[in-house]
């Protein structure tokens, strides 16, 4: 039952691509760049954001007026406020579409288990910099975040007290809260781009940029939004008043309605509950016999090829000491090897070769075929 | 006349073949004549030399097929395979393979009929190309 909605996910997957490709064409396929649009949206988050903390004021008297003043006075400053805001939501949308599709696909565990748990991380880290992001504007949906994140941490047991006095950073809202805000918001976005490090790790030439096209698609696409539908503030806060406005961000505040509806303490168990799920996905799923590629030392010349070529950066180089003319031999880390075989078709010797897919065996295969045939 | 011996090196997770191989070495593709499948994990394992070998072997034609170009479970075998085949990355095929009868096929899983179709437009492309080099040799 699991892995029939797996294949049938997989086929549909399949058959959109398929149909993209008559329409873009391969190379400008929109579907087979779903890991680098993230990271095309990032960057351009990266870049109005600089543009937004150039005016911003992270203090509860100077918030509110100074992302007003972003809006309504700097030139396109409503642009770019907008384009901050729909480039965030884009890029939610893309990483969900990503995490999907890897899953559908089975590109996520085993040999690609970093890049899973790595992609964990940072989708929660995307959610703490979504929501510290609607703190900074200090309306009242503002206030209301900063209220309901205290109280859930306050919940949690033990260390709960203390995480939530150093989210307010002070005994009560103040300018501190602010400053928290700003850090979380901006230390996080920077922090994403260490584990985004980590999130490409073991994979040789990740796709990380979009093409011009699409790159110019994306960018209109996210124009649209911003012009027709301006990110606006609600009333702003005021500390000793009851806020009630709160526009919805499906994106990346949809954790406030599970709040409200579970209460705290069922918000935690059911968060470590999905994360727990999340993490153990790859492991319901059985794995192949491991019989990683193996090097035949007396054929392999040290041409490099196969190290090249290897998309898992699992093969390198090693001086050789045991007398042989060449300089140089292909070392497999047996751990990171998939059971491609790229290697394989990059060796011209014979040397590399998968234990269960030797390519000698193929040759002698269709040359069977092909005598039958006679 | 019977159609031009085929043999297709396919990517296992390219066009899906389980239902449409028989005969002895369960290699003959079905509803097409002199058309045979050899499996491999994925095209990028598909060596020159295989290719070379199976012309030497008595193929007529020989299609090395791959997932779409873009989409390959192992990242970037369809693209390597592919390279490999026009000349632009080593090791690359050598000059004496008939390449007027090579071909690269790159398809999902999906598109079994269309697959078909390509073979039986390729036999007739070799049948074409044979002639000419009957032609050409006399």
């Amino acid at each position: 039952m699991f892995t029939k909605i797996v294949r049938a996910g997989q086929i549909v997957f399949l058959r959109i691509e398929d149909a993209f490709n008559k329409i873009f064409s391969s190379e400008q396929n929109i579907l087979y760049y779903h890991g680098a649009m993230p990271n095309f949206f990032m960057w351009i988050l990266f870049l109005s954001g600089l543009l937004l903390f150039a005016y911003y004021m992270p203090t509860l008297e100077g918030a509110y007026q100074s992302v007003e003043y972003i809006t309504h006075k700097i030139p396109f400053g409503d642009m770019i406020r907008g384009i901050h805001r729909y480039a965030a939501d884009a890029m939610i949308i893309t990483v969900a579409l990503h995490a999907l599709r890897v899953y559908f696909t089975d590109r996520y565990r085993s040999y690609r288990i970093i890049a899973w748990y790595s992609g964990i991380a940072l989708i929660f880290m995307m959610t703490l910099i979504g929501i510290s992001g609607y703190i900074l504007v200090w309306d009242e949906r503002s206030y209301q975040i900063v209220i309901k994140v205290s109280e859930f941490l306050a919940a949690f047991p033990i260390w709960g007290q203390t995480w939530s006095h150093a989210f307010i950073n002070d005994n009560s809202i103040s300018n501190y809260t602010m400053s928290m805000a700003l850090f979380l918001h901006t230390g996080t976005s920077f922090t994403l781009l260490v584990m985004l490090w980590i999130h490409y790790m073991r994979i040789s030439r990740p796709v990380v940029n979009v093409t011009w096209a699409l790159g110019c698609l994306l960018s209109g696409i996210i124009l649209i939004f911003a012009g027709l539908m301006p990110a606006t503030s609600g009333p702003e806060a005021v500390l000793i008043a009851t806020p009630t406005y709160f526009d919805m961000d499906w994106f990346y505040l949809w954790i406030f309605p599970v709040m409200d509806y579970l209460g705290n303490i069922w918000t935690w168990v059911a968060l470590a509950v999905v994360t727990l799920i999340a993490i153990l996905l790859p492991e319901f799923v059985k794995s192949r016999d491991d019989e990683p590629a193996t090097v035949n030392k007396d054929a392999c010349v040290g041409c490099k090829l196969c190290a090249v070529d290897c998309p898992y950066e699992a093969i390198y180089m090693a001086p050789r000491t045991d007398g042989s003319k060449f300089k140089e031999i292909a070392i497999v880390i047996d751990a990171r090897c998939a059971e491609c075989g790229l290697c394989v078709g990059a060796c011209n010797f014979d040397a590399i070769e998968l234990p269960a897919h030797v390519s000698t065996d193929y040759m002698d295969k269709t040359r069977m075929i092909l005598e039958a045939t006679v | 006349m019977g159609k031009n011996k085929v043999v297709v090196i396919a990517c296992e997770r390219s066009v899906n073949l389980d239902n449409e191989l028989e005969g002895k070495h369960g290699a003959n593709l079905k509803d097409v004549d002199n058309a045979y499948v050899v499996r491999v994990p994925c095209s990028g394992i598909i060596q020159p030399r295989m290719i070379e070998k199976a012309f030497k072997d008595g193929a007529e034609g020989v299609i090395a097929m791959g997932c779409q170009i873009g989409d390959c479970h192992f990242r970037e075998g369809n693209k390597f395979c592919r390279e490999r085949m026009l000349g632009m990355r080593p090791p690359v095929i050598k000059k004496t393979v008939p390449k007027n009868r090579l071909k690269g096929l790159w398809m999902s899983e999906v598109q079994v009929s269309s697959f078909k179709k390509r073979v039986r437009d390729f036999q007739d492309h070799v049948a074409v190309e044979l002639e000419k080099e009957a032609a050409n040799a006399s």
